[in-house]
C-alpha cells in the first residue's frame, strides 16, 4: 500500500496514519549524493566479434560467522512500530546517521530516531517539539553513535510524512518526482532560470 | 564555514556576475586587456565543449534532484556564441538553446561561466585542468550542481564516428508509479557504426534491488540528431540498457549521457573500451577506487585500494567509507578478497573482499582498459559506483605529486555543497589555493575563497593518505584520506563525521 502523493507536499490534514500505511509495501523516495569521478577514455575503434551472454561468474563466497554486517542498514524486513513523546529534537544531531533527530519517551524506555534531512521536514511542514505526541515506522539499526531507529513513516497526530522509501532509503531531493503531473506543475511555477 | 567567513563571501555572491567579469577583464569592455598572470586566460577557453552535471534545485519550497547535459562554445575571448542542452528538472525535461553567454578565467585556471537560454541566465564556477578538460559547478541561489566538461571534436559528430565498445556507469534515481529510489547502471555494448547498439550488457542496483549481470532488452540504439543538431552540437539520442537518453559526442572516445525518461532522472559518461579480449589476467597491479550514492542512512562515498595478482585474488585491500557520518575503515580485522573477470571476454566482472571485523563489500565493474574501469558496490542498502583505476606501480614521493591541480568535490552536511577549485602542492605537501562553493542549505555562493593544508603520504604512498585543508575563516578543517592513482590524479575521501564529501584532485600542466 502506498501513501498518497498528497502526502509529501502538503501539511497531510487529508494523509490518514491508518493501518495499510504500517504494512511494508509503499513506495517512495530517495536522497543521492552523486560522486564526479573524471578518468580518461581509451580510444576504441573496432566492434568486439564475440557474442554477450549475460552472466557474471561470482567468487568464492567469504563466510565468516565472526563477520557482522556494517552500520545503520535499514532492514525492511525488521520494521517496527513506535509512539511515544518527543524528549528532544535536533535538525542537525551529532548522533549518525548525520541529519536530524529525535529522542522519543516510549514505553520501554527512550528511543533515537533518525529522520534525514531537517530541510526536507521543514519543506513539508513537519515541526517537532518537545512534549509532541509521535509515532513512527522504521527499522532498528546500529550507528557508532548507539541504537536508532531509521524512519520510513512519521506521524503527529493527523499529519504523516514518508520519510524513507519502502527500501530504505530517504526521500528528501527525490520527493518531487514523484508528484503528479498537476502537483509537478504547481511546484515548479516560480522556478529560476534552468 | 562560520559566520563571518559567510558574511564575507555572502556579499560577494550578491554581486552580479557581470561586474565579475569586468573586474576581471573578461571581454566585452573597452580597452586593453591586461595579461593574465599564470598558465591560464580567456584564450584558453576556446572551442566546443561538452558538460554534464547533477544537483539540486529548488522545486516548490523543496530540494529536487536535476541534472543538466550539452554543448556551448566559447570564443576565446570571453563569450559564449552557441551552445544546446538538455536539462531533466523537477518540471520535466527540455532542449533548450544558448543564446548568448560570457565567461571570465583567470591565470590558475579558475573562472565563472554564464550560460543564457529562453528560460534566463544561469551561473557557474570552473576550473581547468586543460584547455580541453575542467570541472564546472552551478553557483545559482536556487541551484547547485557540480560537474565536468570536455572540448569537443565536431569531427565525431556523426553515428560512423561512434563505433566499437563502450563502457558506461549512469546514476541518479529510478521512478517507477510512486517509487523513487537511487538507481546505477554499469555496463558496456558495442556501437555499430550506423546507429545499432549490439553486445549490451549491463548491471542495475536500484535502491538495493540487483538486476545482476543482464543483456539489453530490445529496442536499443543510437542516434545523431538529424535536425542540425547533431552536426552543431553533437547531439543525440539513444536506448541503453532499455533507458531512453539524450548525449552529447565529446569524441569517438567519449559520450556524455542524459536520461530523458522522466520523472527518473539519470546521467553518466559512456568511455570507449578497448578493443581486447578480457580475462582474469587483464586485472593485474594496483588499483585504486572512489565511488559514492546513497545508503538507507543517507549519502555515502567510499574511497579505497587494492592489489589484484592477476589469478583472482586481492590483497593489500585498504578502504575508507564514510556513510551518512559512520566511518568504516578497513583494514579493521583482517580482509580477504578475490575477484572474477566474465568469461564473456567483454570486460566485466566482480570484486569482493571480507573484513573479519567491518563485513563484506562486494562489486561489480566493467573495464575500459586494463587499468580503467567503473566500479559499482552491490552490497544490500547501497547503491553507490565511480571509478577504478590503476595505481602507478612505483612509490609515489611529495617531490612527483608537486604541481597545480584542480579540485571537485561534492558533499552533503545538512544539503548539497559543491566546491570547484584550484591549488598547488608543494613537495613537502604542504598545499595552497582558492576554491569557490555553493551550500544549496543556505542558498548562498562563496567565491575565492582561499584554501590551505597539506597531504602527508603514507608510507610508499600507495596506501591511505593524509589530506586536510582548511577554508579561510572557518575553523574547522577538512580531513579527507586521498588514494594517489597516479601523479596525475588523486581521489579524496572526507572522514569527518559531520559531512560525506569526496572528489577528484586532477594535474594542471
Amino acid at each position: 500500500m502506498t501513501l498518497p502523493s498528497y502526502c509529501y507536499v502538503q501539511p497531510a490534514a487529508l494523509c490518514t496514519f491508518g493501518p495499510e500505511y504500517e504494512q511494508k509495501s509503499g513506495e517512495s523516495m530517495n536522497i543521492k549524493v552523486r560522486l564526479l569521478v573524471g578518468f580518461a577514455p581509451l580510444a576504441v575503434a573496432v566492434t568486439l566479434a564475440a557474442t554477450a551472454s549475460a552472466q557474471h561468474a561470482q567468487p568464492a563466497q567469504q563466510t565468516d560467522t565472526r563477520v557482522s554486517a556494517r552500520s545503520a542498514a535499514h532492514d525492511a524486513t525488521q520494521e517496527v512500530v513506535v509512539q511515544g513523546t518527543v524528549l528532544n529534537y535536533s535538525e542537525n544531531s551529532v548522533s549518525r546517521p548525520n541529519g536530524a533527530h529525535v529522542t522519543i519517551q516510549t514505553s520501554t524506555g527512550p528511543i533515537d530516531v533518525h529522520l534525514g534531512p531537517s530541510s526536507y521536514l521543514r519543506s513539508h511542514h513537519f515541526l517537532l517539539a518537545t512534549g509532541d505526541s509521535v509515532r513512527f515506522v522504521g527499522a532498528m539499526s546500529s550507528a557508532d553513535t548507539g541504537s536508532v531507529l531509521l524512519a520510513r513513516i512519521a506521524q503527529k497526530g493527523s499529519q504523516t510524512i514518508a520519510i524513507r522509501s519502502t527500501r530504505g532509503f530517504l526521500l528528501a531531493t527525490g520527493a518531487t518526482r514523484s508528484l503528479s503531473n498537476e502537483q509537478r506543475a504547481q511546484a515548479s511555477q516560480n522556478v529560476s532560470a534552468r | 564555514m562560520n559566520a563571518k567567513a559567510k558574511r564575507r563571501y555572502g556579499l560577494l555572491a550578491l554581486i552580479p556576475l557581470t561586474s565579475l567579469f569586468v573586474a576581471c577583464g573578461g571581454g566585452g569592455g573597452s580597452g586593453p586587456t591586461p595579461p593574465p598572470v599564470g598558465k591560464f586566460s580567456n584564450a584558453s577557453l576556446a572551442g566546443q565543449y561538452a558538460l554534464s552535471m547533477t544537483g539540486s534545485e529548488l522545486c516548490g519550497g523543496s530540494g529536487s534532484v536535476f541534472t543538466r547535459v550539452g554543448s556551448f562554445t566559447a570564443d576565446g575571448n570571453g563569450n559564449i556564441t552557441a551552445g544546446l542542452e538538455d536539462i531533466n528538472v523537477c518540471a520535466g525535461t527540455a532542449t533548450l538553446e544558448f543564446t548568448s553567454g560570457r565567461y571570465s578565467i583567470a591565470g590558475d585556471g579558475r573562472g565563472i561561466l554564464q550560460l543564457t537560454n529562453s528560460t534566463g541566465t544561469t551561473n557557474y564556477s570552473i576550473a581547468l585542468s586543460s584547455t580541453a578538460t575542467g570541472m564546472i559547478v552551478q553557483t545559482d541561489v536556487s541551484a547547485t550542481a557540480s560537474g565536468s566538461f570536455q572540448r569537443q571534436n565536431p569531427a565525431a559528430f556523426s553515428n560512423t564516428a561512434i563505433a566499437g565498445g563502450y563502457v558506461f556507469d549512469f546514476n541518479g534515481i529510478d521512478v517507477n508509479g510512486s517509487a523513487v529510489n537511487p538507481a546505477s547502471y554499469v555496463g558496456r555494448f558495442d556501437a555499430d557504426g550506423a546507429g545499432s547498439v549490439g553486445n549490451g550488457l549491463f548491471d542495475s542496483n536500484i535502491g538495493g534491488a540487483l538486476s545482476g549481470q543482464q543483456l539489453f532488452p530490445g529496442g536499443a540504439f543510437y542516434q545523431l540528431d538529424t535536425n542540425g543538431d547533431g552536426t552543431r552540437f553533437g547531439r543525440g539520442t539513444a536506448n541503453i540498457a532499455g533507458r531512453s537518453f539524450a548525449f552529447y559526442v565529446v569524441d569517438a572516445t567519449r559520450l556524455k549521457f542524459i536520461g530523458t525518461d522522466f520523472p527518473s532522472a539519470l546521467v553518466g559518461d559512456a568511455f570507449a573500451q578497448q578493443n581486447i579480449a578480457f580475462t582474469t589476467a587483464s586485472v593485474i597491479g594496483s588499483f585504486a577506487f572512489l565511488i559514492g550514492g546513497s545508503s538507507s542512512s543517507g549519502p555515502i562515498s567510499t574511497g579505497g585500494r587494492f592489489t589484484a595478482d592477476g589469478t583472482g585474488n586481492l590483497s593489500n585491500i585498504v578502504l575508507d567509507e564514510n556513510n551518512s557520518g559512520s566511518i568504516t575503515l578497513l583494514p579493521n580485522g583482517t580482509v580477504t578478497g578475490s575477484y572474477t573477470v566474465d568469461a564473456n571476454q567483454f570486460g566485466g566482472g566482480t570484486a569482493t573482499w571480507t573484513d573479519t571485523k567491518s563485513g563484506s563489500f562486494s562489486f561489480v565493474f566493467y573495464l575500459i582498459s586494463p587499468s580503467q574501469a567503473v566500479f559499482q558496490e552491490i552490497d544490500s542498502n547501497i547503491v553507490s559506483d565511480g571509478t577504478l583505476s590503476e595505481q602507478t606501480t612505483t612509490p609515489i614521493s611529495g617531490a612527483a605529486l608537486a604541481g597545480d591541480y584542480v579540485l571537485g568535490w561534492t558533499a552533503v552536511s545538512t544539503d548539497e555543497e559543491d566546491y570547484v577549485g584550484q591549488l598547488t602542492l608543494t613537495s613537502s605537501g604542504s598545499l595552497t589555493g582558492h576554491v569557490d562553493l555553493n551550500e544549496f542549505a543556505t542558498g548562498r555562493q562563496f567565491f575565492d575563497v582561499s584554501l590551505s593544508g597539506n597531504l602527508v603520504l603514507n608510507g610508499d604512498g600507495t596506501l591511505a593518505n593524509s589530506f586536510t585543508t582548511s577554508l579561510q575563516g572557518n575553523a574547522t578543517p577538512f580531513h579527507f584520506t586521498a588514494y594517489v592513482a597516479n601523479q596525475n590524479s588523486i581521489y579524496l575521501v572526507g572522514v569527518d563525521n559531520d559531512r560525506v564529501i569526496a572528489g577528484p584532485l586532477a594535474r594542471q600542466p
